[in-house]
């Protein structure tokens, strides 16, 4: 494209005189036959057709050529310039006046059309970037677009954004001063690269201040032509406005973040103050009950127990706020790997059978499941949270029922129980933090455990949901993923 | 028990360290107590202990490098004591060498049961001499043979099975972590893959095990590794 636009004037030149010439003589034998207004309105017609085709000067040309080979060819006496009557004269300056006048006329038209189509061509693409940039919602992407609509316009052949808080650390081909001098100005300005090529930089100025400095490496014509500065100006203002949204949009993101930190670690301080501080005010009593001999011989024991017993309790409250906590500020990464998901609820079932002995507890596992991709710490955490509410909110007596099973591409855990279930109504609520299934209740706890298994079961793109069974009690069913497991070769092993 | 048993405590927190020996003591164990890590070091090397009781968390210096030089001259059975932060390092401590760990806050009954344990396997194999039988629950392993039988009837199991079920009865109590069996019975170059580890150590619960979802001689330390309970 390039090449035949800078190769374009040459050749609208050369058509206009040997276009102009080969007709004349290919005419020529015909002087006698064609009447001579006749042929002046053909140079005419050919001086239009170079116009629309090449433009304002080779029209030009052509006219003046037109007009002398006019005279040469046809006007009396023929293959001379001389003219021998003034009529003659007359004819050929009118049809040098015409063919200019015609040729310039025709000129300005076609550039008028070409301008209206190169607009109506960058409207388009502006209009295409403009959409493109309305889904982008990260300064990021907002630069990669803007990059890639002047590196395709061909406008510039290297660009990049700097932002703000890195004027201070740009390097060649800018500086901090050319940066600092482009905002203050408020407009375009270049250092040349050599090789015809200049490096420009232009504010990206939207409503709400500076946003960037876009760099743009150049070819010289470019920052020559008015019509393409402009461009560059308009498209600037345009990107400007969408890293400004984009801004907004990740501070807004920021700040919602910080709200939801913010209103847990509220919780929090509720929580160590309410359900902590009941607990310890019993524990301290139950202590100076016996460091003062206020407890008779045979209540010490039951005493000391009942101390042992609330301690750890805090203690598991303690464990469960700090691991919200830590998974609520999003530090936690997950620890995968493949494993059988019955090596995690065994480790459960033991730590059951250690804490509550005579517990009995049905494990129902479909044979032959397939590996899953988890982190078993914090899934055996999940499953011990299940287990642990399960025996916290049914009778003692009563048994707990799990059962593991694949359902399509997931593998599905319950954990049964015959409490007294669950209130349908709060659902959804169940999973939140520091909400518990009654608000006042006798048994111990902050409410996050089921909010901590809801985090990391969803980190690990399964889900928790709660029903109650047909009879008495509620069901807590946990989903997980089945990928697709390595397969490896059972290294040389024979029976 | 014809000569008292001496164990060292390494904690800085002197209620816990207190609490700790006090237990001990009731149970007829000699206790010797060190609050930091240099006076361990001086303990342990002026005086013979059965067992030391070690706190990752010292002030003075890191626990794991305290167990990896001790291990350079001794294989005194090693506890440690580990808080919920210091959850890494447990796993670090027992691939340096320590035997067991407890984490915080932990159950006086329970403590008393890991060190009865340990102790136990010192008796069983005072100077590490392998032995040509290993029993445990209802089995018998014939080192010699390479046999299992439980009841006198042969089990079959695969090389892999046989050198990880003999492994693992070899150091019962004693928490094994995934990197140390990888190595020991696979070798060097599968330590970083615990998939195979996990795939055989259900195969071999299938066949020891009369429950193999609820195992009563290879346990899960999730996380970590697996304890051998014979």
């Amino acid at each position: 494209m390039r090449n035949i636009k800078q190769w374009m004037p040459a050749v609208g030149y050369s058509w206009a005189v040997l276009g102009t010439a080969l007709g004349s003589l290919l005419l020529s034998p015909l002087h006698n036959l064609v009447d001579l207004s006749n042929v002046a309105l053909l140079y005419v017609l050919a001086v239009v057709l170079v116009a629309v085709t090449y433009g304002r000067g080779p029209a030009v040309l052509s006219a003046l050529f037109s007009s002398l080979c006019y005279a040469y060819f046809f006007v009396p006496p023929h293959f001379s310039l001389a003219i021998t009557e003034a009529q003659y004269l007359l004819a050929t300056v009118i049809m040098l006046g015409v063919a200019l006048m015609v040729g310039h006329l025709t000129s300005r038209l076609k550039r008028h059309a070409d301008y209206a189509d190169q607009k109506s061509t960058e409207s388009t693409k502006l209009y295409e970037l403009s959409q493109a940039l309305a889904s982008a919602t990260t300064p990021d992407s907002v630069i990669a677009l803007a990059g890639r609509f002047f590196i395709d316009a061909r406008l510039a052949r290297q660009v990049r954004v700097f932002l703000p808080d890195e004027f201070e650390a740009a390097e060649d081909p800018v500086t901090p001063a050319l940066l600092k001098k482009c905002v203050d100005y408020g407009q375009l300005l270049s250092r040349p690269l050599g090789a015809g090529h200049f490096y420009a930089v232009m504010p990206l100025t939207a409503a709400s201040g500076v946003q960037g400095v876009l760099g743009l490496e150049v070819e010289a014509q470019v920052l020559g032509s008015e019509q393409a500065v402009e461009y560059i100006e308009t498209v600037a203002s345009v990107i400007a406005v969408a890293m400004e949204r984009s801004f907004f949009a990740a501070k807004a993101r920021e700040t919602e973040i910080k709200h939801a930190a913010e209103a847990l670690r509220s919780s929090i301080l509720s929580a160590l103050s309410h359900d902590l501080r009941t607990p310890l005010t019993a524990l301290v009593g139950m202590a100076e009950a016996l460091a003062l001999g206020k407890a008779p011989v045979e209540r010490q024991k039951p005493l000391l127990e009942a101390i042992r017993n609330q301690a750890l309790s805090i203690s598991q409250q303690m464990t469960n706020l700090l691991d919200m906590a830590k998974l609520s500020a999003g530090k936690f990464e997950l620890n995968s790997d493949w494993q059988p998901i019955e090596e995690v609820l065994g480790a459960t079932l033991q730590q059951a059978e250690f804490q509550w002995p005579s517990r009995k507890i049905r494990v129902s596992m479909e044979p032959d499941l397939p590996p899953v991709n988890i982190d078993a710490v914090l899934i055996e955490r999940v499953l011990w949270n299940l287990v642990e509410n399960a025996i916290k909110y049914s009778p003692d007596h009563a048994e707990i029922e799990i059962g593991v099973k694949r359902s399509d591409e997931h593998i599905e855990i319950n954990v049964c129980d015959h409490g007294s279930g669950i209130d349908l109504s709060r659902r959804e609520a169940l999973f939140e933090v520091f909400q518990r299934g009654k608000v006042e209740s006798e048994v111990p706890g902050v409410g996050l455990g089921l909010s901590i298994a809801k985090t990391i079961v969803e980190a690990h793109g399964g889900r928790i949901s709660a029903r109650n069974r047909n009879g008495r009690g509620s069901c807590f069913q946990i989903q997980l993923p089945l990928g697709n497991p390595p397969v490896f070769d059972e290294m040389d092993d024979r029976e | 028990m014809s000569e008292m048993e001496t164990i060292l405590i390494v904690e800085d927190e002197q209620q816990i360290r207190e609490a700790v020996a006090m237990a001990l003591e009731s149970e007829g164990f000699h206790v010797r107590q060190a609050g930091s890590a240099s006076h361990a070091a001086v303990q342990a090397a002026t005086h013979k202990h059965q067992l030391v009781i070690l706190d990752l968390g010292l002030p003075d210096r890191d626990g794991v490098e305290f167990i990896r030089d001790y291990r350079a001259w001794s294989s005194t059975p090693i506890l440690i004591l580990s808080a919920r932060s210091e959850e890494r390092s447990k796993v670090d401590a027992l691939d340096a060498g320590a035997d067991d760990y407890l984490t915080k806050p932990f159950g006086i009954a329970e403590l008393l049961a890991r060190v009865r344990a340990l102790l136990r396997r010192r008796q069983f194999s005072p100077n590490d001499e392998p032995q040509a039988t290993l029993l445990f629950g209802e089995y018998t392993i014939d080192c010699v043979n390479r046999s299992v039988t439980r009841h006198g009837q042969a089990i079959h199991l695969s090389q892999i099975e046989y050198r990880l079920l003999a492994f693992f009865a070899a150091n019962p109590g004693r928490v094994l972590t995934h990197r140390h069996l990888l190595s020991q019975v696979w070798g060097g170059q599968a330590v970083e893959n615990p998939q195979y580890l996990r795939v055989y150590v259900g195969h071999l619960r299938q066949k020891i095990e009369d429950n193999p979802t609820q195992p009563r001689h290879i346990l899960t330390e999730i996380g970590v590794g697996y304890r051998f309970q014979p």
